[in-house]
């Protein structure tokens, strides 16, 4: 990314190296290994809250590698191998070459059997031929004359033959000769006035990474005050490992765009497929053997690999290695401060914060709307805090799990699991703890009545009348406390448009623009609130 | 600032190349995963009518679109054929032929000669051996199968054959021209933004891709910004299209000086280059610094839409392509990618956005993501019926700042259909379109602010 001045392709550096710097004659260089990494690892940008899978890392990470690299004068072909396989080729920016590149490849026709033999295709070539007796191979010279849908036809002195259809061991000695790689390969063609020797940074993204923030949330036992720790914890699915990496995550949702996958080359074995090999003595293979096949063919994953590591406990609250947050423009940017190796196949936890004793509300809640099918329910318990200084929180704190444990007996044990969503400094946080059978809400429609008004004949439409009718509404909602102490309930109604609230027997307040009835139940006790709803109802009778 | 990367100049020393090895390719690639391939050599032409068979071309070559010119030859007819040489074709074209076959013994590995008719070949080949009727290798032991030829019309590829009548015997020059799907390209910008001074660096490239199934050596290449395929990009299944936020804000009105193929603009490579299959190739073809560049907060609501919860705004960059304050050159379709220098000074990836083609002079203003301290919580205050088809809408919006600076959001408010009004707002709005009123609201710094309006609708 660093500046980089104008490359030597306008008209006056073409004159006369041009027809002679022809891309066939490039030297092949490889750039050695990095010897400096840096991982950045992004999150899935389409989940916003909740845990990374394993078996489906749908994060992103941006690689830069610097690496030493020696081209001689002229034009060569630097390639680089070893980079992720999950490679977006089209990101790749590659800065520290003096000038000339001349073009960017990503190849992705890979060594394989079946390449061999494409590459093969038309030339001469031996045919072993293996005696099973005697252990003797007969090498026979030959033309491969086709390897088209998968079936092998080669002619030799004897006439034409197909590969491994007379039941005889045969095979080709291949030339290795302009083969592709084993791994699709990224190449710059560049071109040198002099020979040059430094340090080159290729950077890239690379699919295959994701990350997320994992809470564990520790209930003071008078459910007051809770400990919030949390992990990073990023994993990598790549083949390719980073070792020594500095290693960051950014957390903020970044766009991306849908973009066309690069070519693949799945590559493949020589099928040598036959003219039709039936004999007499072939009935139909039966239906239970095939399903037999098919299902021993897709062997699953364990259930325990794909859950993300499990959720580490902390030993000491403030020895341990934390990241370092940063802003970077409107995302956040944590840095693991040592470097470390981001291994391949592998999940990896490092601290993000620890804060004691925050002071949080335990409370109920319940949504009431108007035409509720249901007459008896369970509330939900929540947690509610503020992301501020005064509440010993007041830091970024990204999206991720939060288990909440309850102390018992000594003993931590888990209360619930839920999820969190990018909050920002004083922002509310809430954590859900699930539905409490303890806290059961009985709604019971009390009265309802239906005004009449007289009918009205529409001026524009003939002979079709209006009839507006005010609806009123009584709502009794009971909540019974099982709890052996009080608790705190917050009931939230959503109301039909235009309907209005216009009596209870309760403080009305508002909370995000909603009706909200906030009640002291006492402890293994009722409460009992009254409202009355107002809307209109039209119709037209024709 | 824009460098000429390609010249044209170029072509003139590359042509001795091509003709020292007479055959001469020149691509041109669309967009929309199509390309023109013009494969110039010199063929010998005998007197007479004769068959002439192109087997290196494209894979997918879409035969229907062959055309084959050279001096004093009339085509008689163009023949594509995809009949492929493999084991069971060559068997069941030997039916009612005879073929030898070599019985090897298992134990003394001794190999007798036959001479056996094929007889059929369905499910297995049955073959008539003198007088007696065999399954081929019934007992498993194993048999050779040797055929004396392969079938005239047995290929190893699809194979374009060309019937012509020559005027006269002798070499020349021919050019076979023709579509093919498989290759495509696209463009990716790379900005690097720089928050102290307010702009971005851009580099261009256009990215070429083919998976036709064939290599193209040495070919002279030719991208055209445009897609006149029209049975492209439709039906990709979507029940109904979400409607994108524009990024192009001004199409801009300047011409520049590249070259140009009706309304597309043309993009040559400066030299001859080989496409291998499956290759993935980049070339660059811009790349500007100090561009000034805009960095913005936008949040978009939907009519009537409400939330719970604080939603982020969108970050937006914005930047012109204009010759004196901008990029100075007309952008292929393609994806940006937006990088900012982190506290080491690393450059790190901060979000990408799709842009479409757009002419020069434009201001282009792109999302690269959510801000995450910047939010917006959209809350539909109260809703009244005035009367029995109007209806009142109070909005507010809470808008709240994390940052240490002050920021402004162009708050957006969608859906305003039909004859709805504002009748009231706690600050001035502009209409952005005919259904969307914008607001731009400043939020101090660790501070929030909050915005009011009552729309009056009917329906």
């Amino acid at each position: 990314m660093r500046p980089r001045r104008a490359m030597a392709l306008s008209i006056c550096a073409c004159s006369g190296a041009c027809a002679s710097a022809s891309a066939a004659f490039a030297a092949d260089i490889t750039a050695e290994s990095p010897v400096e990494l840096a991982v950045t690892v992004y999150r899935a940008p389409a989940r916003s809250s909740g845990s990374i899978r394993l078996d489906d890392l749908n994060g992103f990470a941006l690689i830069s590698e610097t690496r030493m690299v020696r081209l001689p004068a002229g034009v060569s072909r630097l390639r680089f191998d070893g980079v992720a396989d999950g490679i977006e080729a089209q990101s790749a920016i590659i800065t520290g070459l003096p000038e000339g590149i001349m073009e960017k490849n990503r190849d992705a026709k890979v060594l394989s059997p079946s390449a061999l033999l494409a590459a093969t295709a038309g030339k001469s070539v031996e045919l072993l031929r293996t005696n099973r007796k005697t252990g003797r191979t007969d090498r026979v010279p030959g033309t491969i004359l086709s390897d088209a849908e998968g079936g092998v036809v080669f002619r030799t002195v004897d006439g034409v033959e197909a590969l491994r259809c007379s039941g005889l061991p045969e095979s080709f000695a291949f030339e290795l000769d302009g083969v592709p790689s084993a791994q699709p390969s990224l190449s710059v063609l560049v071109r040198t006035p002099t020979a040059v020797a430094g340090k080159v940074t290729l950077s890239y993204l690379s699919r295959g990474f994701d990350w997320a923030a994992d809470y564990s949330a520790t209930l003071s036992p008078d459910e007051r005050s809770m400990d919030l720790g949390a992990w990073v914890t990023l994993a990598n699915s790549n083949g390719t490992g980073f070792p020594s990496a500095n290693t960051q995550v950014v957390a903020g949702r970044v766009n991306r765009e849908h973009d066309a996958v690069e070519p693949i080359d799945l590559g493949g074995p020589i099928l040598a497929l036959c003219w039709p090999r039936g004999s007499t003595s072939d009935s139909p293979p039966s239906r239970e053997l095939r399903l037999a096949q098919v299902s021993a063919g897709s062997s699953m994953m364990p259930a325990a690999m794909m859950m993300a590591a499990p959720r580490l406990e902390r030993a000491t609250a403030s020895a341990q290695q934390k990241v370092v947050e940063e802003q970077l423009g409107d995302l956040k940017l944590y840095r693991v401060p040592e470097r470390t190796t981001v291994a391949s196949r592998q999940s990896k936890q490092v601290r993000l914060l620890d804060r004691a004793a925050i002071p949080v509300t335990t409370l109920y809640r319940a949504e009431m709307t108007t035409d509720d099918p249901r007459t008896s329910f369970a509330a939900e318990r929540l947690l509610r805090t503020v992301n501020d200084k005064a509440n010993n929180l007041g830091l970024p704190l990204p999206s991720g799990s939060v288990a909440v444990f309850s102390l018992h007996d000594g003993q931590r044990l888990l209360l619930h699991e839920s999820t969190i969503r990018d909050l920002t400094v004083n922002e509310e946080v809430e954590i859900g703890l699930g539905l409490s059978p303890d806290v059961h809400v009985e709604v019971v429609h009390e009265q309802v009545s239906v005004g009449s008004a007289p009918a009205k004949l529409l001026p524009l439409l003939p002979g079709v009348t209006l009839r507006t009718a005010a609806r009123e509404q009584v709502e009794r909602v009971q909540i019974g406390n099982a709890r052996s102490e009080p608790i705190q309930m917050e009931l939230r109604v959503a109301l039909y448009d235009g309907a209005r609230l216009v009596r209870a027997d309760h403080p009305l307040g508002s909370k995000n623009g909603r009706p909200t009835f906030t009640l002291a139940v006492p402890a293994e006790g009722t409460a009992t609130l009254r409202y009355q709803i107002q809307y209109q109802v039209q119709s037209t009778v024709r | 600032m824009r460098l000429a990367l390609f010249c044209a100049v170029c072509s003139f020393y590359l042509a001795a190349n091509a003709a020292a090895a007479d055959r001469s390719l020149a691509v041109t690639i669309y967009n929309g995963n199509l390309a023109l391939v013009q494969d110039r050599r010199d063929i010998d032409v005998k007197e007479g009518r004769q068959r002439l068979e192109f087997q290196d071309v494209s894979a997918q070559i879409r035969p229907e679109t062959v055309t084959l010119t050279a001096a004093d030859i009339a085509i008689v007819e163009q023949n594509f054929d995809f009949d492929l040489l493999t084991p069971a074709k060559l068997m069941e074209k030997a039916v009612g032929h005879e073929v030898t076959i070599v019985r090897v013994n298992p134990a003394t590995g001794a190999e007798t000669r036959e001479q056996a008719q094929v007889l059929a070949t369905n499910g297995g080949v049955v073959l008539k051996i003198g007088q007696r009727i065999e399954v081929l290798r019934d007992d498993g032991l194993p048999v050779r199968v040797i055929f004396d030829k392969v079938p005239d019309n047995l290929r190893a590829r699809p194979t374009l054959s060309v019937t012509v009548t020559g005027a006269h015997a002798g070499q020349r020059h021919a050019t076979l021209s023709y579509l093919t799907p498989g290759l495509g390209w696209k463009a990716d910008y790379v900005a690097l933004f720089d928050e102290g001074s307010g702009k971005i660096d851009v580099q261009g490239w256009v990215t070429l891709t083919n998976s036709s199934g064939t290599t193209y050596e040495n070919a002279q290449t030719l991208l055209v910004a445009g897609s006149p395929d029209e049975a492209g990009d439709s039906g990709q299944g979507n029940y109904r299209p979400v409607r994108a936020r524009p990024t192009l804000q001004n199409p801009g009105t300047e011409s520049g000086s590249r070259e140009r193929l009706g309304d597309y603009y043309l993009y040559p490579l400066a030299e001859r280059t080989t496409i291998a299959d499956l290759q993935t190739k980049q070339v660059s073809f811009l790349d500007v610094h100090g561009i000034p560049a805009e960095h913005g907060y936008e949040f978009q609501n939907r009519w009537l839409a409400t939330s719970d919860t604080a939603l982020s705004a969108r970050s937006v960059y914005s930047f012109s392509s204009s010759a004196h304050a901008g990029l100075g050159d007309q952008l292929p379709a393609g994806i940006l990618r937006f990088y900012m220098r982190d506290k080491r000074g690393d450059p790190q990836f901060i979000g990408e956005s799709r842009i479409d083609h757009t002419p020069m002079g434009s201001t282009l203003s792109l999302a690269t993501g959510d801000a995450f301290d910047v939010k917006v919580k959209p809350i539909v205050a109260k809703r009244t019926r005035i009367s029995t088809f109007d209806w009142q809408t109070d909005m507010r919006y809470e808008l709240s700042n994390a940052l240490p600076r002050d920021v402004v959001v162009k708050v957006l408010q969608n859906g305003l259909w039909g004859d709805t009004r504002i009748t009231a707002e706690s600050q001035k709005s502009v209409r952005r379109s005919a259904d969307t009123a914008q607001w731009a609201v400043t939020v101090p710094a660790n501070g929030t602010a909050s915005l009011t309006a009552s729309f009056e609708s009917r329906y």
